[in-house]
Parts: structure tokens; sequence; C-alpha cells
């Protein structure tokens, strides 16, 4: 393609594509070359310190990641909000601050620790954190025996934590025990940290939807800080039974169409016999491991199991006296 | 009112999903404008009917654009925007005229969009030599797609077993955006497609 096409106008290329003196990748490129200048922009000024190919892996795992679409579609939210500030700060504009302290609302088994995982991952390689490692974390990590103790095991929770993610599993168990209990040093020791760590960490805080409402609406201060909510709500039957495939695909086992049937079965009634809280993906996780295991049991009896055995998880490999 | 633009290769299922997604919506029945080469033309149809006549297992059916105007439900009462069907994108340069003419107008059409919904074939995505295959247009598009703010992949016929290796290719292809698995023709996926709509309007 020669030089001289770059200063055509947006309607002149369309003009040559008309006339087939351009194939159609060209005109599309020359097209976004002839956007407007601050939206052409993006393309020179690539971010600073970071490394694509870690970040094309890192937003990878978080494509493959089963269902979560509302999640996946905040987390690029927030990637083109860090993104812009970047853009902006370089063009000398002013910019937001970016607090990303975040709140993550759902069911056990969600996925939101691999969520936060990833996050992390991504966050490290779009510069915005030094490290992006994350301490998962829960009440009794916090919170001490005596005076002084529940601040000084927090600081060093937050130490740990800095240049990366702190990740606080039902953190609303800090507020349990009411004004006299310990949690509450243990949250005024994290709102410190969040002061004097401006930008060196992020923190985020996890747990059941309804609990964590109360807890940020009785903790009002808190509140303010987390200006990213993020619901995971429980995945469908369908999602689940993806969840499963991807999880036997990764260990190099199959699930036979019977297995499939009977894990469907067993997911259906444990869905139905709770009420949302009954694991979601962790469950499937237990599940397959258990299958996983029952599945060894089976073979080691036989004297020469096929590749193909080797791999296969068959129903009777499933809990559950159920025959198929 | 927001414009949304469908666009990707030829035979990728674009018209199926715009008459799918306007059904799953509500719209009934279909109000189809036709535009093509300065003149348009309305038509009304059953979902059925469309269906029928719109599409077609062989490329190049849609040769203009075909406008509809759906009511997504939004923070205050509701929001109407316009779906815009369009002519298959190809490799290369085409021979015939009026697929270049038409192509044309996809293109003009896009740079006026305030969304961009870009089709892909999962099922196609290496049969190398077939008109969906994934090729260079479809990076070219991801790039142009990568100015805008509401810029989707949509992954379709992952209702075919082929597809499954295809969504795999086209998550890691375009891993810095987003991609939303769907069948165009069981309306699967159509949810999250509704959600990104409303958000980006
Ligand atoms: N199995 C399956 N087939 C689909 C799906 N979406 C589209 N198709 C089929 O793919 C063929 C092409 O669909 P169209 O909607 O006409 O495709 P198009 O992108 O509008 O094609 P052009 O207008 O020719 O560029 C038709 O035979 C559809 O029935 C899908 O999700 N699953
Ligand atoms: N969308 C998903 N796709 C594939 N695997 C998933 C998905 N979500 C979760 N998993 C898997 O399920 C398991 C549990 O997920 P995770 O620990 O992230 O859940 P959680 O919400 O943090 O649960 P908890 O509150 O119990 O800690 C992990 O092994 C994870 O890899
Ligand atoms: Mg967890
Ligand atoms: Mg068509």
């Amino acid at each position: 393609m020669g030089d001289w096409l770059h200063s055509l106008h947006h309607d002149e290329v369309l003009r040559f594509l008309c006339e087939g003196k351009l194939s159609t990748a060209d005109a599309l490129r020359l097209l976004r070359q002839t956007q407007p200048a601050g939206a052409a922009a993006k393309d020179k000024a690539a971010p600073p310190t970071t490394n694509p190919d870690a970040l094309r892996q890192a937003l990878a795992e978080l494509n493959l990641l089963v269902g979560l679409q509302e999640v996946k579609g905040l987390v690029r939210e927030i990637l083109a909000f860090v993104e812009i500030q970047n853009r902006r700060r370089q063009e000398g504009l002013n910019t937001e601050p970016t607090v990303l302290h975040m709140i993550f609302k759902g069911n056990p088994g969600t996925g939101k620790t691999t969520v936060a995982r990833i996050l992390g991952k991504i966050l490290h390689e779009m510069a915005v954190l030094p490290k992006g490692h994350l301490v998962e974390v829960e009440r009794a990590d916090l919170v001490g025996e005596y005076i002084g103790h529940t601040a000084l095991k927090t600081r060093e929770q937050v130490r740990k934590a800095l240049g990366g993610i702190l990740f606080i599993d039902e953190a609303y168990s800090l507020a349990r025990g009411g004004e006299k209990d310990f949690g509450k040093e243990a949250i005024d020791t994290l709102v410190k940290a969040m002061e004097d760590h401006k930008n060196q960490f992020i923190l985020i805080l996890a747990g059941y939807r309804l609990e964590m409402e109360w807890f940020l609406q009785t903790n009002p201060g808190l509140r303010s800080r987390f200006p990213i909510h993020i619901d995971f709500v429980d995945y469908t039957l369908d999602e689940l039974l993806q969840i499963a495939e991807l999880f036997v695909a990764e260990r190099q086992y199959k699930l036979s169409p019977g297995a499939k049937t009977k894990l469907l079965r067993i997911l259906q009634k444990k869905v139905s016999d709770s009420e949302g809280n009954f694991g979601n993906a962790r469950l499937v996780r237990n599940l397959l491991e258990k299958a996983i295991r029952q599945q060894a049991v089976r073979l080691v009896s036989l004297t020469r199991p096929t590749r193909e055995e080797l791999m296969l998880i068959t129903a009777q490999d499933l809990e559950g006296r159920e025959t198929l | 009112m927001k414009r949304c633009i469908i666009i990707g290769k030829p035979n990728a299922g674009k018209t199926l999903f715009t008459l799918n997604f306007a059904a799953y919506l509500g719209t009934t029945p279909l109000h189809v404008a036709f535009r093509q080469d300065n003149t348009t033309n309305w038509k009304t149809y059953r979902l059925d009917e469309a269906v029928q006549q719109l599409t077609s297992s062989k490329p190049h059916h849609t040769l203009g654009l075909q406008e509809l105007i759906v009511t997504l439900p939004a923070r205050k009462g509701a929001k109407r925007i316009q779906l815009i069907d369009t002519c298959g994108l190809v490799e290369g340069i085409p021979a015939e005229q009026d697929i270049r003419r038409a192509m044309a107008a996809t293109l003009a059409a896009v740079r006026d969009a305030h969304l961009i919904l870009h089709i892909i074939d999962a099922s196609r995505v290496k049969a190398a030599g077939t008109v969906e295959a994934l090729g260079e247009v479809d990076y070219q598009v991801a790039q142009f797609g990568q100015l805008r703010d509401g810029y989707l992949i949509l992954a379709n016929k992952i209702d075919l077993p082929e597809a499954k290796e295809g969504l795999d290719i086209i998550a890691r292809e375009f891993a810095a955006h987003q991609v939303i698995p769907i069948s165009a023709l069981y309306q699967q996926g159509f949810k999250a497609v509704k959600q990104f709509v409303q958000r980006h309007i």
C-alpha cells in the first residue's frame, strides 16, 4: 500500500473501495487512520511499561471463564478508565484519581477469588499495580486476641499485599461482634492503611450480597471508599456444566454422556434443595475431584486400561447410588 | 436515536441475529427499512417470514443496509435504537461491483454508528478458503472497534459442534476485546448482548 494513501480523505477511501482499488482490510486500516485526531492517537501512544503478550494472556484468561458476562464487561470498563486516565496524564490533562477499591458481592463459588486473581495480573500488566499478587484473608487473619493485636495483624496483611490486592472474604464478619468486637479495630486499621498507602494496593471486600449491603450500610465511612461494586450472580445449570467440561478438559479427562446426565441431575437437585447457596462452581469442582479419585479406584484393578479409559469419567464415578 | 450496526463476514449470521434480536426485545411485527443506492423501501414481516426471506445459507444475501427500530428498557422509561444489518465484508477485492458498492455503504454507516456489533462465525474460524473464515478483515474491524467505546464481538453459531474450538480461538485472538458467545439461531447469549447495548446507550 503506497504511503500517499494515508493522506486520503474518508470519502475517498470509500470511493477507492467501491472502484476496486483497495481491499476491504486496507480500506478499514485507512479509515482507522483517518479517524479524528483524539481517537486515532490511541494507536501511537502505547501504554508505558506493559507487556502486551502477558496482558493478552491475562485478558484471555478472563474471557475464557464461563459466563460472568456482566463481570467481564465491568472489568473492561475499569480497564478503559485506567487507560484513558493514563492517556490524559500523558497529554497533560486533569485526571480523575484512580481509586480501584472494590466490593464483590455473590454466593460462594461464583468466581470472586478467581476474578480477583486475574484482575491483579491485568492491573499489573497495565502498570497500575507494581506486583499484582493476591493476598486472600478472612476475619481470623486480621482479628487478634487482645487490644493492639488486631492492628498489628491487619497491618501485617496489608504489608504483604502492598503492590497487589488484599482480598477479604466474608468481610462483613468484621462487623459481626458489634462495637466492642476487635473486628471494628481491623476496619479502622484498614481505613487508615488505605490513606497511608494510597495507590499502593487495592482492597477488595467480598461476601454474600445481602450481608455485604448491610455491612456497607452500617459503615457509611467505608462505603464511600469503594467506588466499584461487582455482582457475581449464580451460575445457570448450563454454565455449571460448561465449567465442569472446562475443568475436566484442563486435566485431560472427559465426561461420558452418562456422566454428564448424572452430573446435571445432581446439580439440578442441589440447586432446587438450597436457595442459591449450593456452592456453584466450587460444588462442581468438589464433585469432579471426587469423581477423578473414584475413577482411579475403578481402573486400578484393570490390568491394562486403555488411553480412552484413562481419560473417561463415567456415571458410576460420580457420587450417589443412582444407576443409569 | 442511537445507531447500532451489525457487521462481519458474509454468512456470519448478521441478518438472522438482527431479526431474532429484534424479536427477543419484543419487536413485533418487524418493520424493515431497506436502503440501497439512495432509495428506501419499507416492508413489514412476521418473524418467520423475515427469517425465511432475508436470511440464506449462501453468502451475500444482504446487499444493502437493512434497518429496524427496537425498544430497550432503560433507567427512565424506554429507549429506542436503530439496528442496522449490513452487507458482509469480504477479504481482498471482490470482482462484483454491486458487492464493492454495498461494502462501501457498510463502512460509511460504521463511521456514523454509536455501537458496533462484530459477528464472527465461530464454527468456521479455521475453515480456510470459505468466506466466513477468520481473516485480516476481522482483525482490522477489531482494531477499528478498539477506538470506540461500544464495540463488541459476537461469536456466533455456538450451537454447532465445530464452534467450540472456534470460540477458544476467538477468545485468544481477540483477548483485548469483549467476546460474547451466541447462537443467532436459538437466541442464546442474547441477555448479555442486551445488557451490553443497554450499558452503552
Ligand atoms: N446453526 C446456526 N446457523 C446459523 C446461525 N446464525 C446464522 N446461521 C445460518 O447461517 C446462514 C447465514 O445467515 P445470515 O443471517 O443470512 O447471514 P448474513 O451474515 O446476514 O449473510 P449475508 O447477508 O449474506 O452477508 C443461514 O443459513 C443461517 O440460518 C446460528 O447461530 N446457528
Ligand atoms: N466462570 C468460571 N469458569 C470456570 N471456572 C470457574 C468459574 N468460576 C469459578 N470457577 C472455578 O470454581 C472454583 C471456585 O471459584 P472461586 O474460588 O473463585 O469462587 P469464590 O466466589 O471466590 O468462592 P468462595 O466465596 O467460596 O471463596 C475455582 O476452582 C474456579 O477455578
Ligand atoms: Mg473465594
Ligand atoms: Mg444478511
